[in-house]
């Protein structure tokens, strides 16, 4: 690693450097508190034995008292302060998150709604921020605490404060380290245990039924037990170190005392300076030095992990921060063509190699009012030449012109967290309960709506009501019949829906182009959709491999007459 | 209030009852560290601050006990710290396999929808929350119960106004804590759920950007995702405020109480009413009694979210599974016919039975070549075509009605009917190969998973995948039949996986007489979909019988014959 990554993403926090220092001031001064009481009543109890008048120790017992009530409010001013500056930077870093995906190539984007990735986001945002209060804050509270303490010691006897800091330095600098080896050892190791145990999990709880019936399920149960048993063993080696770091803690405070007692004892004898009072104080007040490295350890294991998690969302950012020209055209009304000349399509290799462009050739006009429908079998690249159409990915040779706008309709298309209405209005932002209304009429939804418990203001997604995988997709189709946009590029409409429910989305679609004069592209493996079409590309991949192209371009009925293999499959669907 | 320990734990979990023996033990030896610890200093050092000076082999002895303590500390910290992480890890594992294994007996209505996806998160991600339970809370709460009590009597030893002052304020921490607690719970939880709403909304708008791309409208949620952010800090920050309340009376009581035992010793050493030793060593001994119950309030949150853990895998374990008896007969002659006696099964939520009183024979072929039979069950989607097939395979009981086998009678004459409970499950399973949407795939090399071990020739082999079409499957992977798939291997798409499961179905041949398909063609294109038409007549021609849920026409045309499947709203039928 060349470069810390936590550097490059503590920045998008905003934190203001004057938070963390009064959240390190009021954290330093509680923790002073303890060690204050614990000195001050050292030097309380030792003059006491020596019986002087009362009114000399006066000051000492409200020192005591004070620190006493000190500690723990000033920890709880701590505790507020490290928190707000904390979660005020993962709210920044949210918002920053979103500005710059927002803005970035939209291949970055596309690969978010991947499996757990997005709740990854999630947590990796609030490991980072955890990074001010676990990490930054201990350390510095440890550091102002630790360093007092043994300017404390010293004033009385150097020696003492000399040793003092070595062992303050072992637990505060050689045990964290050893505990952040371990906590990487054992995730490291365990990670490909790890997977193959929530994989395992997973496979048992959806396929259980049938490895029962095939007589498998023992077997499968037992593989589960042996990587959970390797998952185990990974953690063991880690915790041997771990092991090593918790001793260091818990052996270098008794340490400390013994070395205090021992110094001490030399310098009485030596007839010194230090008074016995002193010594009581010398000895007494290491033990509550080491409350302020003992979670030094855990900040160790915080920061690294912050440090992964940083690097991350490092990898999801742009490349560089200069916005990239925005490749999709502006939703503007003007009318127009939209004309692909000699398309490749393909995505981006990753990490600058170029993968081989999945479809090629394709030249395509796409006017005010027509309708052209993509059909070919399932992965041959009917999506990506979509995208590309669209603006979404740059061709990879040949060019898309035009001026008129264009909107993509992806297949899994996001449903908000928010009522019915709104999520039609991402389409355009002045869609009236009316429009609406229609809008789902003309997808076959008006009964689906009629029994939604608020109508229009029906909360979708998340825990709320629950959207059928047909209903979801006559829902984005509805929104992409309001948009403004003059080319509407709509992948797969009829997935997931019964053949009349199929032929209604598709006969809106067409009805929409005619009328509104909007240019249709359907892609899709039903051929069925392709019937109204003014023009059918039929995407195929040549016997002896290599990227895809059009195979036989016509109208459905001309297809039907010459093409065999589109008559045949055309025949099944029935 | 839930207890701090569950015994269902213990009793479930091997691993747990070891550790809290272990680490009671190395509790009582921290205990004895402890006093032993502060004994020692105060001798010495109340020696050395009354006289000046000790005697040369005083002052060895103490610094060698001291150093003693030095080891037992860092020996006692290292055991816990080494074993505690195994033997959480251990508990965690025994749990998640029971509670897998008992979700799968509980068969295929009880995980299904929002429950699946709750036991799953609980079996993967949800049980690691007992390790910080284990390994931080539960120790500290045994320190409590062991070094608290310990150090209290050696404090009454030495000073009993002092054991007073302790024994008194004790108590007062968890009092004041739950005061707090319960004072302010409602008002946490609430805000708490503010916060949750205020994240997820940034985690969807995140979710739907692609989509705001696409439709030109991404600009304008970066300013409500700085807005959310901003509100959700607020919300927090009030939370946090409340929350931490219980911390600082927490620390407010326990630092309190140790500045009031020091001024007490203070004041009663000026009048000459105690030693300075007996002092030291209650001025040392004091914050050792609250700080196991400071570690137990510091890990508050990780006993709560393991203990949650914790009950949710009990209250799946404590699920009865359906099935009161197991059968126990287990014929040694073939199968002639199932027969389904007006079986209804009720649709969960929906108020309807799908099926709904579906009787019928369902005539088994004879095994001998040519002389195979397929039956194709039929009806709308949601009628409960799959649900016959659970109830078939008997992983599912009917809510009413019965489900028979015919059986040749001994010697091949007459047929017996069997009750499909009657029967030892496991035979009736080894009679059948299933086929299901998603069918599973075990890990393995490809040519393995289809053979199951069986041991089958090359040219079956060939022959067998030239049918499903696997062959051109296998030409594309780089090691051909050597491929590992699955885990760790070549990820298949689900097409791919169906022709794999189909072929290993075909090669099981006589093994398994009764082939069940559910939706073989969904989501099969055209060429996908005759595969799986030649698949079936490949069976019929060998004798075997194929129940198949379909409804292609191209399938139906093959049939011997069809079941019509229909559900019945169960409103029409108290009308």
């Amino acid at each position: 690693m060349s470069r810390d990554p936590l550097r490059d993403v503590l920045p998008l926090l905003e934190v203001r450097p004057a938070r963390v220092v009064r959240a390190v001031v009021l954290g330093a001064l509680a923790l002073g508190c303890s060690v204050g009481l614990a000195a001050v009543s050292a030097w309380l109890i030792a003059r006491a034995s020596q019986m002087p008048p009362v009114l000399t120790l006066s000051i000492a017992v409200v020192t005591v008292r004070a620190c006493g009530v000190g500690r723990g409010v000033l920890r709880y001013l701590e505790r507020l302060a490290s928190h707000d500056v904390a979660l005020g930077g993962m709210a920044a870093l949210r918002a920053n998150l979103y500005d710059a995906l927002a803005r970035g190539p939209v291949t970055g984007v596309v690969g978010l709604r991947r499996g757990d990735l997005l709740a990854r986001v999630g947590a990796d945002v609030d490991a980072v921020g955890d990074v001010v209060v676990r990490s930054i804050v201990p350390a510095g509270v440890a550091v102002v605490v630790g360093l007092g303490s043994v300017a404390l010691v010293g004033a009385f006897l150097p020696t003492a404060a000399l040793a003092l800091l070595g062992c303050l330095l072992l637990t505060g600098v050689l045990a964290p380290w050893l505990a952040a080896r371990a906590s990487a050892t054992t995730e490291a190791a365990g990670a490909e245990a790890r997977a193959e145990v929530t994989a395992r999990t997973l496979g048992l709880l959806e396929e259980g039924q049938q490895l029962r019936v095939a007589g498998r399920l023992d077997a499968e149960v037992a593989a589960l037990r042996a990587a959970d048993a390797r998952l185990t063993q990974a953690g063991d080696d880690g915790a041997r170190t771990a092991g090593v770091s918790a001793a260091i803690g818990a052996g270098a405070q008794t340490l400390s005392v013994v070395a205090a007692l021992a110094l001490g004892m030399v310098a009485l004898h030596a007839g010194g300076s230090l008074a016995p009072v002193e010594l009581a104080v010398v000895v007494l007040t290491p033990l509550a030095v080491f409350e302020v490295t003992s979670v030094l350890p855990g900040a160790a294991v915080q920061l690294r992990r912050s440090r992964e998690a940083a690097a991350r969302l490092a990898a999801l950012l742009p490349a560089s921060s200069v916005p990239e020209r925005p490749l999709s055209r502006p939703a503007t009304d003007a009318a127009g063509d939209v004309v692909l000349d000699g398309v490749a399509a393909g995505w981006p290799g990753r990490d600058g190699e170029a993968a081989p462009p999945a479809v090629t050739g394709v030249d395509l006009m796409l006017a005010p009012g027509s309708v052209h429908a993509l059909v070919g079998p399932s992965g041959v690249g009917k999506t990506t030449l979509l995208m590309t159409a669209a603006g979404l990915l740059p061709p990879r040779s040949g060019s898309v012109s035009g001026d008129a706008s264009t909107l993509f309709l992806a297949e899994d298309g996001h449903v908000f967290d928010t009522t019915v209405l709104e999520n039609l209005r991402v389409a355009r932002g002045d869609v009236t309960p009316a429009q609406a209304r229609a809008v789902l009429a003309t997808v076959g939804l008006t009964a689906w709506l009629d029994a939604l418990p608020d109508g229009l203001d029906t909360m979708l997604g998340g825990g709320a009501t629950t959207v059928s995988g047909g209903e979801r997709r006559r829902l984005l189709v509805a929104r992409g019949l309001l948009s403004p946009a003059r080319v509407l590029l709509v992948d797969e409409p009829a997935e997931h829906l019964d053949p009349e429910a199929a032929d209604a989305v598709v006969g809106a679609l067409v009805q929409h182009a005619r009328t509104s004069g909007r240019a249709v592209v359907l892609a899709t493996h039903r051929l069925a959709a392709a019937q109204d079409a003014d023009e059918v590309l039929l995407l195929g991949t040549p016997d002896g491999g290599g990227p895809a192209g059009v195979v036989a371009r016509g109208r459905h009925a001309e297809l039907m007459r010459d093409v065999p293999a589109y008559a045949w499959a055309a025949g099944q669907e029935r | 209030m839930v207890r701090p320990l569950d015994p269902r734990l213990l009793q479930r979990a091997r691993a747990a009852r070891r550790y809290v023996v272990l680490t009671a033990g190395l509790g009582l030896a921290s205990a004895l560290a402890i006093v032993a610890q502060a004994l020692l200093v105060a001798w010495l050092l109340g020696g050395l601050v009354t006289h000046g000076s000790v005697p040369g082999t005083t002052a060895v002895r103490a610094l060698g006990g001291l150093g003693v303590v030095v080891a037992v500390r860092a020996v006692v910290a290292w055991a816990q710290e080494r074993y505690a992480q195994k033997a959480a890890a251990q508990t965690v594992a025994e749990l998640r396999s029971q509670v897998v294994t008992h979700a799968v007996a509980l068969g295929p209505r009880w995980a299904t929808g929002a429950r699946q996806a709750e036991v799953a998160t609980l079996a993967t991600r949800g049980l690691d929350d007992l390790e910080p339970y284990l390994v931080r809370y539960l120790p500290s709460l045994l320190l409590t119960a062991l070094v608290t009590p310990a150090v209290l009597v050696v404090l009454l030893g030495l000073d009993w106004v002092s054991f007073v002052v302790c024994l008194v304020t004790l108590p007062l921490v968890p009092l004041f804590m739950w005061l707090v607690g319960v004072m302010t719970q409602g008002t946490s939880e609430r805000r708490l759920g503010v916060v949750q709403r205020l994240g997820a909304q940034v985690l969807d708008l995140l979710a739907g950007l692609p989509t705001l791309r696409a439709f030109g409208r991404e600009s304008g949620p970066g300013a409500r995702v700085r807005a959310l952010g901003e509100a959700s800090k607020k919300a927090t920050v009030s939370t946090l405020r409340v929350a931490f309340l219980s911390g600082m009376v927490l620390e407010l009581l326990t630092t309190l109480s140790v500045a009031v035992v020091a001024v007490a010793v203070g004041l009663r050493l000026v009048d000459g009413g105690m030693s300075l030793t007996t002092g030291l060593a209650v001025i040392m001994l004091a914050p050792e009694v609250y700080l196991p119950l400071r570690a137990v309030g510091a890990q508050f949150h990780a006993s709560t979210d393991g203990l949650a853990a914790a009950s949710s895998a009990f209250a799946v374990l404590e699920t009865p599974a359906g099935s009161d008896a197991e059968g126990v007969l287990a014929p040694d002659s073939s199968v002639r016919a199932l027969v389904l006696d007006g079986v209804s099964v009720r649709a969960g939520e929906r108020g309807i039975d799908a099926p709904s009183s579906l009787s019928a024979r369902i005539v088994f072929g004879s095994g001998v070549a040519g002389a195979g039979r397929v039956v194709v069950l039929r009806g709308p989607s949601g009628s409960g075509k799959s649900t016959a097939v659970q109830v078939m395979l008997g992983l599912l009981r009917p809510d009413a009605g019965q489900v028979f086998l015919e059986v040749s009678g001994p010697g091949g004459s007459g047929a017996d009917r069997v009750a499909l409970q009657d029967l030892d499950i496991s035979w009736w399973w080894r009679q059948v190969a299933w086929v299901p949407q998603r069918p599973a795939i075990a890990p393995g090399r490809l040519r393995d998973v289809v053979t199951g071990g069986l041991d089958v020739d090359d040219a079956a082999l060939d022959a067998a995948a030239s049918t499903t079409g696997l062959d051109s499957v296998v030409r594309t992977l780089a090691d051909g039949w050597g491929t590992r798939v699955g885990l760790g291997g070549v990820g298949l798409s689900v097409g791919q996986r169906q022709r794999v499961a189909l072929t290993a179905a075909l090669l099981a041949g006589a093994d398994r007489p009764v082939v069940v398909l559910d939706e073989p063609t969904a989501h099969l294109d055209a060429a996908g979909e005759q595969v799986v038409l030649d698949t079936v007549r490949a069976w019929r021609d060998a004798g075997l019988t194929v129940v198949v849920v379909a409804h292609r026409e191209s399938l139906v045309a093959l049939a011997d014959q069809v079941v019509d499947v229909a559900a019945r709203s169960l409103e029409g039928v108290g009308a």
